[in-house]
């Protein structure tokens, strides 16, 4: 697997004013008052869910596993978080680690199972995964409530800070918002420094040659199972996050077809690039939302999007950025001969 | 005895019905080295073929179920011809194409005839006795018309000149290349077979349950099972993945609840694909 572009010097001071505008923005976002209200700030919050799954999906494709169960992890940490919260009494920001740390567990255990298979093997193994965990959800009723929604588990509740004051998650969006919000700008950041660590590399080295990486001391197992339990972490997190957010958990939400949303945000975003799945998830998340009058012919948005991309656009809607940045500042020079 | 010789058919006919759309996605893998996610969707999109060309034109249901495989085989060609084959070197874009396929397949099916209960009318309605046993007619003869065509198919296959070129192509793509093969006529012809058993699988089953626009994603599921417990590459082998995970769906429902049933079908499946990747009868990977 090839790196992304680097950015040279020339660029790198626009990369850090591009990303400060980014964050202005988000922050002062639920203030705009842009387009309807509570419903949009509903589908940020989506968005910032699926940029901490797509992104976490990417670093478990980094090293050279192709996931199809990505869902199905993002179902563990809900589905863990709410129960344990409502069984044990437990305060839900405690339960979301804990269920994060639970999804890595199980991510690590089945990672380590399924990493002598490789390449579609691997592939085919997460899809059964995938069903088989959506399955389970459906047959332990108890527990989850079966096939019905889960419903009746505590959500963020309100939340005192001395100093700051109260925060309700219950009576607005806008706490939650901030919340997805933090936790996708740290998942970016820890999932940016892993890449560029040494760790990121031995990934890379994985990927792209197990024999010649394992010959000098990189152990392809060891790694392969690191990726794939950090990147089920913050699935899970992103997961239970969610779920206490929507208070309401479907079995039909974690499922096969979900993941391979997931997957086709990360695709079309292209995986190369870091901010890839940031790309797919805002275009395949926003772009339907745009045709809201029309929900149910949407889809034909999101197919024709990924026709266009997979002909005309081969690496990916993030390899645009590049000759997109550099079109704009021809045009702009010639602007100011 | 009632409740056994009704699970065996069942059984039978669920091993049969997997076994055709599984043989379709096994031969696209096997001639073109691609993973076809989409293959549940056409199954779904036959099976809707079917239950229109026989209440359209007032066809006989076999009629129907051929006609619909003679539709199916040509949206086969137009898929091969104008996504597989110029993106299949690269399996993101394979992938990413059958995905979008799925995508506009479902929902054409979800606004159009979607929501509506249908069912395609029966080869052979009715009930018969054999001894103490009552049996629905529709249930055997489906399972009949399966074998007869997985004979065909297979007879097909490895008696006829084309699908000796299948086999080559399937083998080594180039070296059949150079020996005069027209590559993309047998792909396009893979695809047509792959489409058209899809399109009568669908037609079968679409008499036995009713008609849902996300019937595929199961049955995409399934497809995928037999294929790796089979052994990717494998055909004959397809024919006893195909018992095995259709007597699991028939049985296990009985005493686990659907959901259970589907659990230890999939723990089953990941356990096959652990213990032997290569599946039963496949090659070493």
């Amino acid at each position: 697997m090839k790196e992304g572009p680097k950015t040279s010097n020339g660029t790198s001071l626009p990369k850090y004013a591009l990303l400060f505008v980014a964050a202005v923005l988000l922050i002062i976002l639920p203030f705009l008052g842009i387009g309807g209200g509570p419903y949009f700030i509903h589908i940020c919050i989506l968005i910032f869910t699926f940029v901490i799954v797509t992104s976490s999906l990417r670093t478990i494709y980094l090293s050279g596993q192709a996931s199809v169960a990505p869902a199905a992890f993002m179902g563990i940490g809900a589905y863990t978080s709410a129960i344990t919260s409502a069984r044990l009494g437990v305060s839900p920001w405690a339960t979301m680690f804990i269920a994060a740390l639970g999804t890595m567990a199980v991510a690590a255990a089945v990672g380590y199972i399924f990493s002598r298979l490789r390449a579609i093997y691997f592939s085919v193994v997460t899809v059964f995964f995938g069903v088989g965990v959506e399955a389970l959800i459906r047959a332990l009723e108890s527990l989850t409530g079966g096939r019905t929604a889960l419903v009746g588990y505590p959500g963020f509740g309100i939340l005192r800070i001395s100093g700051i004051g109260v925060i309700d998650f219950a009576s607005s969006k806008i706490p939650a918002y901030y919340l997805l919000l933090i936790l996708a700008a740290l998942t970016l950041l820890a999932l940016y420094r892993l890449e560029r660590s040494r760790t990121g590399m031995n990934w890379a080295a994985v990927a792209q040659s197990p024999l010649v990486a394992s010959s000098i001391g990189i152990s392809e197992v060891k790694f392969r199972v690191l990726a794939f339990s950090v990147g089920c972490f913050f699935a899970g997190l992103a997961g239970a996050a969610y779920g206490h957010y929507s208070g309401v958990l479907a079995p039909g939400s974690y499922g096969l077809m979900s993941s391979i949303a997931i997957v086709t945000y990360l695709l079309l975003g292209g995986q190369k690039y870091f901010f890839g799945p940031v790309l797919g998830v805002v275009i395949l998340v926003a772009v339907p939302e745009f045709f809201r009058s029309a929900k149910e012919y949407a889809p034909y948005i999101t197919g024709g999007v990924m026709l266009v991309v997979i002909f005309l656009i081969p690496e990916g809607l993030a390899s645009l950025t590049k000759p997109a940045w550099l079109w704009l500042r021809r045009t702009a020079g010639k602007g100011a001969q | 005895m009632q409740l056994f010789v009704q699970t065996l058919i069942n059984g039978l006919v669920l091993s049969s019905i997997y076994i055709l759309v599984a043989l379709g996605f096994a031969l696209i893998f096997s001639v073109m080295q691609v993973l076809n996610f989409a293959h549940g969707s056409v199954y779904m999109v036959g099976a809707y073929v079917t239950y229109f060309v026989g209440s359209i034109f007032g066809l006989p249901p076999w009629g129907a179920i051929a006609l619909s495989a003679g539709v199916m085989a040509l949206f086969g060609v137009f898929l091969e011809g104008c996504g597989f084959r110029i993106l299949a070197k690269d399996f993101n874009r394979t992938l990413m194409f059958s995905l979008a396929v799925i995508v506009l397949l479902q929902t054409t099916a979800d606004v159009t005839v979607g929501g509506v209960l249908r069912h395609v009318p029966s080869v052979l309605p009715g009930l018969t006795r054999v001894g103490t046993v009552t049996l629905s007619k529709e249930r055997v003869i489906a399972c009949v018309i399966a074998i007869f065509l997985l004979i065909l198919v297979n007879l097909l296959i490895r008696k006829t000149g084309l699908g000796r070129e299948m086999i080559a192509v399937s083998l080594d793509r180039t070296a059949s290349a150079l020996q005069g093969i027209n590559v993309h006529r047998v792909s396009a012809f893979a695809f047509a077979l792959s489409c058209a058993l899809a399109s009568v699988a669908g037609g079968l089953m679409g008499s036995i349950t009713r008609l849902d626009a996300y019937m595929g994603d199961a049955m995409l599921v399934k497809a995928l099972a037999l294929v790796i417990i089979a052994g990717m590459g494998s055909i004959g082998g397809l024919f006893v993945s195909g018992l095995i995970v259709g007597f699991i769906d028939a049985t296990l429902p009985i005493y686990f609840g659907a959901a259970g049933g589907e659990v230890a079908a999939t723990a089953f499946a990941i356990l096959i694909l652990v213990i032997r990747p290569q599946g039963l009868f496949g090659q070493e990977v």
